[in-house]
């Protein structure tokens, strides 16, 4: 019992600070912006110490709670990620919450529970305990997209995103449902051991086949990507950014570990729709992007694009490929950071920041700022020296020795077309002059700048010395135990 | 006796009414009903299959969801008071400010 | 002076001096404009002390540098040098200085971002000349996209935004077939020895099996994709439409790097890595592209001849010249690719000299077209002598260097292959034409319009732009030797003779 808690301290720890974090929230009535960010980060923070220390206390084979629960390094990867990630989200939204004038408290505590629940997920070996922290995740955000009250268009997003979302895990929920009919557990180990003794029935089938839509869903591929333009144009920018990554790499995390873990036997069966997913996913994300204006449109359809790509690590599979899923989300995460960090800066004063046509002569009023933007973009498209580029090459090496050579050569190809909408935001920054009266210039974000800077190093370092953060995500894989 | 066919047949029918009820209507409240029958289909799979194998954890599992659906319940109905406080409408079509 | 990190020193110094310009004020434009030129200047001076300590009788890569980079796929920071490659990177290092000279009072508009964008896309072209790492050359490869679409699309002409984007598209979509090839032929060479690895050496090694037909021969198919790669960026005919939108709406420096040593590129990839790897596909793919270099060859030589904007008559020139070359290269004899390797030089000088002598004129009338002159020779005698000297290295006039490299070319090809060479050598002729008739409507037409009258000649700096260009045009064609010397033994190993 006492391992099963250390083991879950992590989860334990950062719900209660987010509850203490939501009471202070109450008390202390709009001004605290400051006090209460702080806060938050210093909790997350905690709670990446107490990862560090549960891990390194805990056995990474062992189960935990009936075998519901491990502390592998898989799972450890991704809990850093997503205390990293929800950091960044915290420091972003700081002068953007006060700037609109919205209470920080419940935001911060709800983003914190959306933590606990990706956390949960990472987790969870058994298909009971990855629902209930999806659903944790899930409901969290809803309330996020939904929380500029003021604004119709967030309304529009929580709406849409909680209609499709809740469509998507009833569907989940259903699929989990023929899966125990048929093999008799939720746990993912059984389940592979059952799967692999005896040929499934079809109602196994129809349930993989429904986990998997309901799976695509939440990754936002093609075809159940409709509702991901809409909710993150019109969400909160930070928490686009924190959906855009955060949800979308605990997605993977699940992704990860029902089908390589416990569906594996049934791969042949599941395998060609991934594939096909990740294809159509690939070419529809970037083509529809081509011609958004909107430029949190444009990022969402990116966004759709780059879950195909890392879709194509998960079809590869193996080692190789899930390692390179991993990299991929720690690469994917802090580009995309940065690049809507570069959003939430333009979002202010003077500058609407929301057309293309905004950027208009950038580079030249805000050099720093225009040069992080630049990498972002370059990052986004997978152009060296930069962190995207290493990732890609990781999942298409990986691919490339499963024997999915169709599957790399769609990913190129779409990978030159997303360079043209890319480039676009270059296109503007510093190809262009703006034009028509000067506009304002940028109201003072001193956080949200030191979140791009720190994303612009970070996408430089990972592109130039990629080694130990690889080292790093192969020591997760290979300990994914499922392998 | 019911057999877990019978229980299958119907928990199918659900699931699809409320699949097909998403996605066609577009009054919120009838949509967030909608999940309520998606949610529940899954429970009474989970309920009749437990049966069948003398295993208590769809049970278990089924009281985890009534519980989840009911915080979802909440989740969209807050949505439903925002909305019409904001547009006096519960009608889905007539929030679309956005391309999509 | 130690050789250890001698090509670190040819490949980085640019770099590295560009990203340290970056902090510099925007105001400070004498000082970029200074540090810019020695940078450059220092390069060839590391060039030319690689030149004065290579063993040309040598085949294999010298002066090696590797570095372990990502160990996990046998990735390496692995630089070589052979003869080819020195005759590039010496050519390379020339125009650099050459082009920062020229551009001293022509850029006068954000100077930092200009001098900063050539210097990281001469590190990106030497490195690609000098990487001996499949996957580090990909690197300096797609390294030159950036700063070429920044150089086109701040400093170009009017329509350069277009000119950037189709630029870009055009190189990406082919680079990143050549990508997918990279790791597969890596995929290939794990298969067969199981270990991972990314080295050109090691790729040289790997035996890819050349199957049936074209969709089931790997051989073929990864031939395709790096050939499409280089031939895009030669360009080979009919994949050469981004380049003269480019060059035409290229500042005149941009120009000159895009024409002088970007294009080489593609040739340089087709010896390096095309020729070896896939022996089998070569061969069979022979005749496609001899077909191909004598259609730009013609092809190339009748629209240049249609023109009447000055700078794109020079840009379809290339197509013709770029023409031989690729001819030199799938005749495949040792005379022919020596010619071919020679000629990419030639090309360098003198398109890099006529695109800097079109911007001499363009700087003082803003226009290009040849109807706006007429009669220069009267009032510019200086430029008039520099331009017959360029014109005449572009169509080979015997005695300056454009004669060697055609003729080496045409001898090597005839035996093999008479029909192409009596096709390609209209080509020649055709080039005469068109090149005198430029030189006739521009310096001999009557003086007609006002505006000529009264042009300055040229300045001291455009004459020290020039003179080493007309210096090495003298010197290849006086005596070849020099230069053929150097890279016989490399081409010897690469076409296996």
């Amino acid at each position: 019992m006492r391992a099963d808690l250390i083991a879950l301290l992590p989860e334990l720890m950062l719900a209660t600070l987010a509850m203490a974090v939501l009471l202070a929230g109450l008390a202390s009535g709009k001004a605290r912006h400051g006090l209460l960010g702080a806060g938050a980060v210093l909790a997350l923070a905690a709670t990446g110490v107490t990862l560090w220390l549960a891990a390194g206390a805990t056995d990474p084979g062992a189960h935990f709670f009936s075998g519901m629960f491990v502390l592998d390094h898989f799972a450890i990867f991704f809990k850093a990620l997503f205390l990293l990630t929800a950091a960044l989200v915290v420091l972003l939204s700081h002068d953007y919450l006060k700037r609109n004038d919205y209470r920080p408290g419940e935001y911060l505590a709800l983003v914190m529970f959306a933590t606990v629940g990706m956390m949960t997920m990472a987790s969870g070996v058994n298909l009971a305990v990855i629902y209930v922290g999806l659903e944790l995740m899930a409901l969290s955000t809803y309330i996020l997209a939904g929380y500029f009250r003021r604004e119709v268009k967030s309304h529009e997003a929580a709406a849409k995103y909680f209609v499709l979302g809740a469509m998507s895990s009833g569907i989940l929920l259903y699929g989990l449902s023929l899966i125990y009919g048929a093999t008799g557990t939720l746990d993912l180990a059984t389940l592979a051991r059952v799967l692999a003794s005896a040929k499934p029935g079809p109602s196994a089938l129809v349930g993989v086949a429904l986990l998997a839509c309901g799976f695509l869903f939440k990754v936002a591929a093609v075809p159940f990507h409709v509702w991901t333009p809409d909710v993150y144009e019109g969400a909160p920018t930070p928490i686009t950014a924190f959906m855009s990554v955060g949800p979308k790499a605990a997605a993977f995390a699940m992704f990860l570990r029902v089908f390589i873990g416990g569906l594996a036997p049934l791969a042949a069966s599941w395998i060609w729709l991934v594939g096909v997913a990740a294809a159509l996913t690939m070419i529809w994300g970037n083509v529809a992007a081509l011609t958004q204006d909107n430029v949190k449109r444009m990022l969402a359809y990116s966004s759709i694009a780059h879950a195909g790509y890392a879709l194509v690590g998960l079809v590869a599979g193996g080692p190789a490929g899930v390692n390179s899923v991993l990299f991929y989300m720690l690469v994917y995460t802090v580009t995309n950071i940065g690049a809507f960090g570069f959003v939430i800066l333009l979002e202010s004063r003077g500058y609407a920041g929301e057309t293309v046509a905004d950027y208009a002569g950038l580079a030249r009023r805000h050099p720093a700022a225009a040069f992080g933007m630049l990498l972002f973009m370059l990052s986004l498209g997978g152009i060296p020296p930069t962190a995207g580029f290493m990732g890609k090459l990781y999942l298409f090496a990986a691919a490339v020795n499963a024997g999915y050579v169709w599957l790399v050569v769609v990913a190129v190809l779409m990978s030159a077309v997303s360079l043209y909408y890319y480039l676009r935001i270059v296109l503007q920054m510093y190809l262009r002059e703006g034009d028509g009266a000067e506009p304002a210039t940028l109201v003072a974000a001193p956080w949200t700048e030191r979140v791009i800077w720190a994303c612009g190093v970070a996408v430089l370092v990972i592109g130039l010395l990629p080694a130990p953060f690889l080292a790093a995500a192969r020591a997760m894989a290979g300990a994914v135990g499922l392998l | 006796m019911i057999s877990t066919a019978h229980v299958l047949v119907l928990s199918l029918a659900l699931f699809t009414l409320g699949v097909v009820g998403m996605a066609v209507r577009r009054n919120f409240i009838t949509v967030l009903m909608c999940v309520e029958l998606i949610l529940n289909a899954a429970n009474l799979n989970f309920i009749a299959f437990s049966r069948q194998l003398g295993d208590l954890t769809g049970q278990v599992f089924a009281v985890f969801v009534i519980t989840i659906a009911a915080a979802e319940a909440a989740i969209g109905l807050g949505i439903i008071v925002a909305l019409v406080r904001l547009k006096q409408t519960v009608n889905l079509d007539q929030v679309n400010v956005m391309e999509g | 002076m130690p050789t250890d990190f001698l090509l670190s020193a040819i490949v980085l110094t640019p770099g590295v001096v560009g990203l340290l310009l970056l902090a510099t004020p925007r105001e400070a434009v004498r000082l970029q404009r200074w540090v810019s030129l020695l940078a450059s200047v220092a390069t060839l001076v590391f060039a030319a002390v690689a030149w004065s300590r290579i063993d040309p009788a040598n085949a294999s890569f010298q002066f090696v540098e590797a570095r372990t980079w990502l160990p996990s796929l046998g990735i390496g920071y692995r630089l070589g040098m052979d003869g080819i490659s020195l005759v590039l990177v010496l050519l390379t290092a020339l125009l650099q200085p050459i082009v920062f000279i020229s551009s001293w009072r022509s850029i006068h508009d954000k100077v930092k971002g200009y001098v900063v964008a050539m210097l990281l896309l001469e590190t990106g072209v030497l490195g690609a000349f000098l990487a001996t790492d499949m996957f580090l050359f990909y690197v300096f490869w797609e390294l030159m996209l950036v700063p070429m679409y920044f150089i086109i699309g701040v400093w170009g002409g009017e329509r350069r935004i277009y000119a950037a984007v189709k630029f870009v598209l055009f190189t990406l979509a082919g680079s990143l077939l050549m990508l997918v090839a990279i790791i597969y032929l890596s995929f290939v060479f794990h298969s067969q020895t199981g270990t991972w690895s990314f080295a050109y050496e090691d790729m040289l090694r790997a035996s890819v099996p050349m199957g049936q037909g074209f969709w089931h021969s790997p051989q073929m198919l990864l031939f395709a994709a790096f050939a499409l790669a280089f031939a895009i960026k030669v360009p080979i005919f009919p994949l050469h439409t981004w380049l003269p939108d480019a060059h035409t709406e290229a500042p005149t420096g941009g120009s000159i790097i895009l024409a002088g040593v970007l294009l080489k590129l593609g040739t340089y990839g087709l010896l390096r890595f095309n020729r070896p790897l896939f022996p089998e596909a070569w061969q069979r793919a022979t005749p496609l592209f001899l077909t191909l270099a004598v259609i730009g060859i013609v092809y190339g030589a009748l629209v240049a001849w249609a023109q009447k904007d000055m700078k794109k008559l020079v840009a379809y020139s290339s197509v013709t010249h770029m023409g031989f070359i690729v001819l030199g290269l799938f005749a495949g004899t040792l005379t022919s690719t020596q010619g071919a390797l020679l000629q990419m030089v030639n090309h360098g000088l003198s398109t890099g000299a006529l695109f800097l002598l079109v911007g001499v004129v363009y700087d003082r009338r803003h226009t290009r077209m040849i109807e706006d002159f007429g009669g220069l020779a009267a009032v510019m005698p200086l430029y008039t002598g520099a331009f017959l000297i360029a014109t005449l290295s572009s169509i080979g006039l015997p005695g300056l260097n454009g004669f060697v490299g055609e003729f080496l070319i045409l001898t090597g090809a005839f035996p093999r292959h008479p029909a192409v060479v009596a096709v390609a050598a209209t080509g020649v002729v055709l080039g005469a034409v068109y090149m005198l008739s430029l030189v006739r409507r521009v310096f001999w037409n009557p003086l007609a319009i006002e505006a000529n009258r009264s042009l300055p000649d040229l300045t001291w700096r455009e004459v020290l732009a020039f003179a080493p260009l007309a210096f090495f045009m003298v010197w290849i064609g006086v005596h070849p030797g020099t230069f053929l010397s150097l890279s016989e033994a490399a081409v010897r190993r690469l076409i296996g003779g």
